[in-house]
């Protein structure tokens, strides 16, 4: 046998291996799908079986029970504001902060990045106190604003170590023909820090989507603030001895973020090497 | 109005917003906590009584949850490295082969990842549930049978399983990318000299993966000390609060035993371990990696 035709043979062997542990290990993902569509009672019966039919009625009464629309809305709203408010603030602290350097940009890098280091958990307890004061807690805008405060800092410190690598000479020149400070970062700037701003894009908003201690806090002040995941944690608990509702909850809860991974698997998984590396 | 008087103007404006935004939802509240850290507060009285160092000397004296709640942390924070680490790095390295459905099957590994923790941990705490008793009565295999969120020992392994299980897909990627970043010319260099596959990988691409190494250890080791949303899914904390961890406690302590003062107090201390640790990991990680 030739050295060529052993290698390959042991490359099939490696692929059957590593194919068996990826099947084993995405089961319970395709579990929680099969479980979901059981009609009442099969579940409990036997969880590994297939469904005998599809029971996509118990889609319709989650839907309907949990409010899905409003809960989707929610979600949609508050992630969206999130993030349109990280990268505008963010982007442009970091663009003064790693243009200028005096004692001002120096300290104020400093206040902007050292809360990376904050786990959320030291400051929760007072958190809901204040965003009370300030009238924060109860809305979707005021939840976006909160996921301001806390994006700011990582995504600061990521346009801040990009904008290095962009030559100073680029908006020296474009200042020198005459465009303003703002100008020059809104059409010369802000368009080369595409690929970062993707990656500040793809992390925050698997965070924000996701998230599940903030809005867990913020839950007894009004409706608008109830999420998807949050929304599915208090139906789980619910009808924990009716899985086969509570797993359609669930399905519904990760589901938008399955399918857009599907789509966008390609972007998102450098979208998170690179924040990993760069953060 | 001066150029100088107008640069320093731009200056405040471009970084104003981030710099309040920053301080309302952190600073404000990480200052108020240091002060409730010295008060006794149920939430309800009116005002906080100011106890001084009171809750610190409860905490040192041997709070008995809280120090359970630490000890499960760090428990858990090493197992859950360990493993992450390794299980990657091995699953990584078979995945960077030429095989083929390559790109398949890393996307099976990550999608748990891009999944809210909290519905993980009701997937699986189902599947310990519902799911081992189906199988256990079709195999017969005596582990199914055991109770794995019912017993203290069993919950912390399934706990940490659970955890790996959801971010390991996380750090394949990241080894994914560090794999790929070794020179070619490097590695043919050591086979022409003689190495074989494995004293390959220990001597040369184990080195040379050093960043990655270091990413994947730091991120792993911060993940873990603040593991909160599965256990609070999977076992509440349980059995016999045995699966606390010093987050949860946090929690428990301000928001269920409503004692706002000793709360604070504990995630005064939390947060001084985990810079201490994060710092102390990062400066040895950093004095270890090989330059090429």
């Amino acid at each position: 046998m030739t050295l060529q035709r052993k290698r390959q043979i042991k490359l099939v062997l490696l692929t059957v291996l590593i194919m068996i542990v990826a099947v084993i290990y995405f089961y319970p993902v395709l579990l929680m799908f099969i479980n979901s569509v059981k009609p009442f009672g099969e579940v409990v019966l036997d969880v590994i079986k297939l469904p005998s039919k599809i029971e996509w009625s118990n889609y319709s009464y989650v839907i309907d029970k949990m409010e899905y629309g409003r809960l989707f809305l929610n979600n949609l709203m508050i992630t969206a504001i999130g993030i349109v408010g990280i990268i505008v603030f963010a982007s442009l602290a970091a663009y003064i902060l790693n243009r200028r350097e005096n004692r001002y940009t120096k300290i104020a890098h400093l206040l902007i990045t050292t809360p990376m280091l904050i786990p959320f958990q030291t400051i929760m307890i007072t958190l809901l106190k204040v965003m009370g004061v300030l009238n924060l807690s109860g809305s979707r805008v005021g939840l976006g604003i909160q996921y301001w405060g806390f994006g700011i800092p990582m995504a600061a410190f990521i346009y801040s170590n990009f904008m290095s690598t962009i030559p100073k000479e680029i908006d020296e020149s474009a200042l020198i023909d005459g465009a303003s400070t703002l100008r020059t970062f809104r059409s010369i700037i802000f368009p080369l820090l595409k690929s970062v701003t993707f990656t500040v894009i793809v992390l925050d908003v698997m965070w924000i989507w996701n998230d599940f201690l903030l809005p867990l806090l913020m839950v007894n002040s009004s409706n608008e603030t109830k999420t998807l995941v949050l929304s599915a944690y208090t139906f789980v608990g619910q009808f924990n001895t009716q899985w086969h509702y509570a797993m359609t909850a669930m399905v519904l809860a990760v589901l938008p973020s399955i399918v857009i991974f599907i789509f966008l698997q390609k972007y998102i998984v450098d979208g998170v090497v690179a924040g990993a590396v760069k953060g | 109005m001066g150029r100088k008087r107008k640069y320093m103007l731009e200056n405040v404006l471009y970084t104003l917003p981030a710099l309040i935004l920053v301080t309302m939802v952190i600073y404000i509240p990480f200052v108020m906590s240091g002060y409730y850290s010295l008060t006794e507060w149920n939430g309800i009285a009116k005002e906080p009584v100011f106890i001084g160092l009171k809750n610190f000397k409860t905490l040192f004296a041997g709070n008995t949850e809280y120090i359970k709640s630490l000890t499960f942390t760090a428990k858990y924070t090493v197992l859950f490295m360990v493993l992450s680490n390794v299980l990657a790095l091995a699953l990584a390295v078979a995945l960077v082969q030429k095989i083929r459905f390559a790109n398949l099957m890393r996307g099976m590994f990550f999608i748990p990842y891009i999944m809210s923790m909290t519905i993980v941990g009701f997937i699986w705490k189902f599947i310990f549930s519902q799911g081992f008793e189906s199988l256990f009565a079709k195999t017969g295999w005596k582990f199914l049978e055991w109770s794995w969120l019912g017993e203290s020992n069993l919950a912390f392994f399934a706990v940490v399983f659970v955890g790996v299980w959801q971010s390991l897909g996380f750090y394949i990627v990241l080894y994914i990318a560090g794999l790929q970043a070794v020179p070619k010319d490097v590695l043919e260099a050591a086979t022409v000299d003689g190495a074989g596959s494995v004293t390959r990988f220990f001597k040369v691409v184990l080195p040379l993966l050093g960043p990655s190494i270091t990413t994947c250890i730091f991120m792993s080791l911060t993940n873990a000390v603040k593991v909160f949303d599965i256990i609070l899914a999977m076992t509440k904390g349980g059995p016999g609060g045995s699966t606390y961890s010093a987050t949860l406690d946090i929690y428990r302590e301000a928001f269920q035993n409503n004692n706002y003062g000793l709360g604070s107090a504990k995630a005064l201390v939390f947060f001084v371990i985990v810079l201490v640790i994060t710092q102390v990991v990062l400066k040895i990680m950093h004095s270890r990696e090989v330059e090429l």
